[in-house]
């Protein structure tokens, strides 16, 4: 794996060498040189950092650096510019522990002589020399997954047992890059005992910390005596020991995960005993603990999902005792608690962030937004995806929030990131940019940007939907002037009868993709309704949704003038 | 006490109200009870008073300060509260079973406060159990002393913090079955088990030595001496032999607890308690004269070959040749009931009711080193109380309240049908089937990995 990382390292330099002497004026044989390392996005909603409201401003960056942020900002020749009218752009996102990307060391083969009761440090999980960047790739497909889920940087976490070696600060950028940011950012621990070995449970693995903690401080102590006084026996330091110097002298944090309360209690009681510094990672049940972190001011990482919800929908309605009835409002209750503590985090005054681990990148929204439905406010979930980790990994000075200067980690979403139907449009991480597919049923963009040629749906709709209500149409004329995309939209008066005409917003065209809203006046309630459909020859299909009652089916053929004409 | 005493005594009692600010004390006036001191008779239509958490009167016609509740206890019967010296309840681990000593293990760091085999205690009238190590290692974990504080949520505020320290040894066929027949190493016999002990000892005592070398050496100008190697597990051995910890031995065997007894007396070990002891019988001088004495079960033998040779009558006699005797549970569901196998005695060797009851009161606090503090009612003691219906070594004894430091936390008639503290979000809620739990004894827990590659030569017996 080390070997690898170097080849890897290689390579980022090479790329790097590329990049940067264009002058070379040699082809690119691998074809993925870019153009320039110099991006501006125009006129978007920026979101510099949580709490702050969004105001229209150009971000402009160069080989991964934020040149500036503003109204007014001179964009320089040689950047590929992006028009952002539609967009909304917040600071990447940063994982306080993360395992993407990781591959777990295979296991060293046990000697002939192995004992389990006191195996070599190495087969009983002991590896505190171990660093994340050994087992780490930027190439692999989960990094892919948490950067499209808006993730710049994470803190990676090897992979092994109770002490399974040093976390790495990354940036998400390029595959062919090393990526790091900063190495030996922590060491990785946990209450994982071994299989079948010293120390097998919990109870084992604190006694064998106290082991290990205690004796790399005095192998410390012997260096020192040994560098300072002559006769001396020679200091026989343990890889074990040299991996845990920079933890006994407070270096660096030990990064403990700690799903329970219990646990979390018992890593807190380690720190009070040693005194090291402390990150608590992957808390899942923490309610009963929140004074405790607060009074301790330990910097925690919860995880980035919320309970499965399988046994409350488990419940029956019927056919079950009053018993069983008690039973299951005692599970609801716990669930609901569950979502709510992240919120309890925040009302404690505690700056808590992320960690990835056991999280799905593509629930990583739907999870924050859950939280958010559940009391988190959308400023303490921003800055618990931000700037939150960046002061917990020590990194705010160059990530956390959008400023000149900083890393060009950014999330440009195509609305308000809170919003149900917002999307990820791109994220940029260490000043590549990444570009996403966006979902049909969101409408974006203002017509200005869609790369679909004129013309191509211009004309006169007929369209029929399919609703609870029955089934209605009506007729959608759509024309480009100067690029923009406008019309209307006939349909059945829902306040009485015959047709009534709404001008057309927001359309635009995204490969086959038509969407565009239009604005409905029922009973004095104004209602936006957005249709997306795919374009096929002269037929389209698609929905069309309403707020609060979902979307329907919706068909359309286009009348005049026929493309096949 | 002399008037020194007195004055140390009150010093030390501020200094643990202090230490122990944070558990609740309670105040409550209970009237009119038959009151069994276990220690000091009983006494008919009494009164106790407790106050913070401490009994402070005992007598007739007591009134009630005010704002202290009185329970009229009339035709009832009050006991200090029961005191379980063998048990594995509300602990996350039990055994740390991969090495033959790991006596650095500590069961403090793995209570969990929410195990609801607490309240179940306290329903049953205990209100201290003795949170042990397995018995899988010839050296077992430290055990936690646990006060049964139900609805605390830090597992500190359950451990008795002013309990004295104690280990888990244990001999015979558990330790040689793991570690000799299951792994190849020593013990895999008696006779490797009272090896593995004496290296153990011999070893505390050099590295008790290296410390003590270094610690004299290290101040001094030009010292060359290197700080020794740090080792809890020794260390803790250096402490039995020191006096600081008592140790509580699985054993079953006369031969094997007559060789503890032997170890003990050449290291010079005073504190030892015998735990199961079921041929304590037939060496019941040795353990009265050299011992803090054997916990046993009432009638519980023949799971494997070692528990064969037994005896109903085990307690009683041990009791009558003067050995310090309590009877324990090792059981989540025997724990519920102590007061009947405390009965069982009177039934099998025809104890006073003091002395049944004292085997699950006075005896397992002296074997636990915390008689100063609770297992009968007196005053100046924590106030761990029992309410029962019916005398508590009747067939028909209902336990009605049940208080720690006078504090209720039991009261059968606020017994709600879910007592739970903690309940999972993702819970499946499945019907439940009454039927006995096999896997109650938790001595051989965690144990299972050390099998797998041996399925079938052994017993599934777990004691």
């Amino acid at each position: 794996m080390k070997k690898q990382f170097l080849k890897a390292g290689w390579l980022g330099l090479l790329a790097a060498g590329i990049l940067t002497h264009a002058a070379w004026g040699q082809s690119d044989p691998t074809g993925k040189r870019r153009v320039t390392s110099t991006y501006a996005i125009t006129n978007a909603t920026v979101i510099t950092s949580p709490g702050q409201p969004g105001s229209k401003a150009t971000v402009v960056f160069k080989d991964g650096v934020i040149l500036g942020v503003g109204s007014g900002i001179q964009i320089p020749k040689e950047a590929k510019v992006f028009a952002g009218d539609s967009l909304f752009i917040y600071p990447g996102f940063i994982d306080g522990a993360g395992n993407m990307g990781i591959t777990k060391p295979k296991d060293p083969e046990r000697p002939k002589d192995f004992v389990s009761s006191n195996p070599p440090d190495e087969i009983a999980g002991i590896t505190p020399w171990r660093s994340a960047t050994e087992q780490f790739s930027a190439s692999s497909s989960q990094v892919d997954d948490w950067r499209k889920a808006g993730f710049t940087i994470s803190q990676v976490i090897p992979d092994g047992g109770m002490l399974p070696g040093k976390a790495a600060i990354m940036v998400l950028g390029a595959g062919n890059a090393t990526n790091l940011i900063q190495i030996n950012s922590g060491l990785a621990a946990n209450f994982r005992g071994s299989r079948g070995m010293y120390p097998a449970t919990a109870a084992g693995v604190m006694a064998k910390f106290r082991d290990v903690y205690q004796n790399s401080t005095l192998a410390l102590e012997h260096e020192k005596m040994y560098a300072s006084t002559a006769g001396v026996k020679r200091p026989q330091v343990t890889p074990t020991q040299q991996g845990m110097a920079a933890v006994v002298q407070k270096q660096i944090p030990v990064i403990f995960t700690a799903p329970s309360d219990l646990e979390i209690r018992r890593a807190i009681a380690l720190q009070k005993e040693f005194g090291f510094k402390l990150i608590l990672s992957g808390l899942e049940n923490y309610e009963t603990v929140i004074d405790l972190i607060k009074s301790t001011g330990t910097p925690v990482l919860i995880k980035l999902q919320v309970p499965d919800d399988k046994a409350v929908k488990a419940q029956k309605s019927e056919g079950v005792t009053e018993d069983t009835k008690a039973q299951y409002a005692r599970v609801k209750e716990a669930y609901e608690n569950a979502l709510k503590q992240a919120a309890m985090l925040e009302k404690a005054g505690i700056a808590f962030a992320f960690t990835t681990i056991d999280a799905k990148a593509g629930d990583a929204m739907k999870t924050i937004q859950t939280l958010v439905k559940n009391g988190l406010s959308e400023k303490a979930a921003l800055a618990a995806l931000t700037s939150n980790p960046a002061s917990i990994l020590g990194i705010s000075r160059v990530a956390g929030t959008i400023e000149k200067g900083k890393m060009a980690n950014l999330v440009i979403t195509t609305d308000s990131l809170f919003k149900e139907d917002s999307q990820i449009k791109h994220v940029v991480a260490d000043g590549f940019v990444f570009d996403f597919e966006v979902k049909k049923k969101a409408a974006n963009g203002n017509g200005k940007t869609d790369g679909a040629p004129a013309g191509s749906v211009e004309g006169v709709w007929e369209y029929t939907s399919e609703t609870p209500a029955g089934s209605s149409g009506g007729e959608i004329v759509l024309k480009r002037t100067n690029g923009v995309l406008s019309g209307t939209i006939s349909y059945d008066d829902p306040a009485g009868s015959g047709k009534v005409t709404s001008p057309i917003k927001n359309a635009s065209v995204n490969g086959k993709t038509l969407s565009f809203e239009f604005d409905v006046n029922a009973g004095g309630l104004s209602l936006t309704v957005s249709i997306t459909g795919e374009i096929n020859g002269n037929s389209m299909e698609g929905s069309l949704s309403v707020p609060q009652m979902g979307s329907f089916p919706v068909k359309a053929t286009l009348s005049s003038p026929s493309l096949s004409n | 006490m002399n008037k020194l005493n007195y004055l140390l005594a009150a010093f030390v009692g501020l200094g643990l109200s202090v230490a122990q600010a944070q558990t609740p004390k309670g105040s409550v006036l209970i009237k009119n009870a038959t009151v069994l001191t276990v220690t000091k008779g009983n006494l008919e239509n009494s009164d106790v008073l407790v106050q913070d958490g401490v009994i402070k009167q005992i007598g007739k016609n007591i009134a009630a300060p005010s704002g202290v509740q009185t329970i009229d206890a009339t035709g009832k019967f009050l006991m200090p509260g029961i005191i379980d010296a063998h048990s594995h309840v509300a602990l996350d681990v039990v055994n740390e079973a991969s090495s033959p000593i790991t006596s650095e293990v500590r069961m403090k760091d793995v209570v969990n406060p929410f195990e609801i085999g607490i309240y179940r205690a306290l329903a049953g009238g205990v209100t201290i159990s003795h949170a042990m190590h397995g018995s899988a290692n010839v050296v077992g974990g430290q055990n936690a002393t646990l006060k049964h504080r139900w609805g605390a949520k830090d597992p500190a505020d359950i451990i008795m913090q002013d309990a004295p320290r104690t280990i888990k040894f244990a001999l015979g066929e558990n330790p040689t079955r793991v570690h000799g027949r299951g792994n190849g190493i020593q013990p895999r016999t008696r006779m490797g088990v009272e090896a593995v002990l004496r290296n153990g000892f011999s070893e505390a005592l050099q590295y008790k030595k290296a410390w003590e070398t270094y610690n004299a050496a290290k101040a001094q100008k030009g010292n060359t001496v290197t700080p020794p190697v740090y080792n809890e597990r020794l260390q803790t051995l250096a402490d039995i032999l020191d006096g600081k910890i008592i140790i509580h031995c699985h054993s079953y065997r006369a031969d094997e607890i007559y060789m503890l007894i032997n170890v003990a007396k050449d290291f010079n070990i005073k504190k030892l308690v015998f735990q199961h002891t079921n041929e304590g019988f037939k060496v019941a001088p040795e353990i009265a004269e050299y011992t803090m004495g054997a916990s046993v079960f009432a009638d519980w033998w023949a799971y494997k070959m070692e528990v064969y040779y037994s005896t109903a009558f085990n307690a009683a006699i041990l009791q009558r040749n003067g050995a310090i005797t309590s009877i324990n549970s090792d059981s989540a569901e025997l724990i519920r009931h102590l007061y009947h196998e405390a009965a069982k005695t009177q039934r099998y060797g025809g104890l006073t009711d003091d002395e049944a009851l004292a085997m699950i009161t006075i005896n397992p606090a002296k074997q636990l080193g915390i008689d100063d503090k609770v297992g009968s009612i007196e005053v100046g003691k924590q106030a761990d109380l029992v309410i029962f219906e019916s005398h508590p070594l009747s067939s028909y004894a209902v336990p009605q309240m049940t208080f720690v430091d006078g504090v209720k936390y039991f009261d059968i008639k606020s017994d709600k049908d879910d007592q739970r503290q903690l309940v999972a979000a993702t819970e499946m809620v499945e019907p439940i089937f009454l039927r006995a739990n096999e896997e109650a004894h938790r001595c051989m827990q965690d144990v299972d990995a050390y099998f797998e590659a041996f399925q079938g030569a052994f017993l599934e017996e777990k004691h």
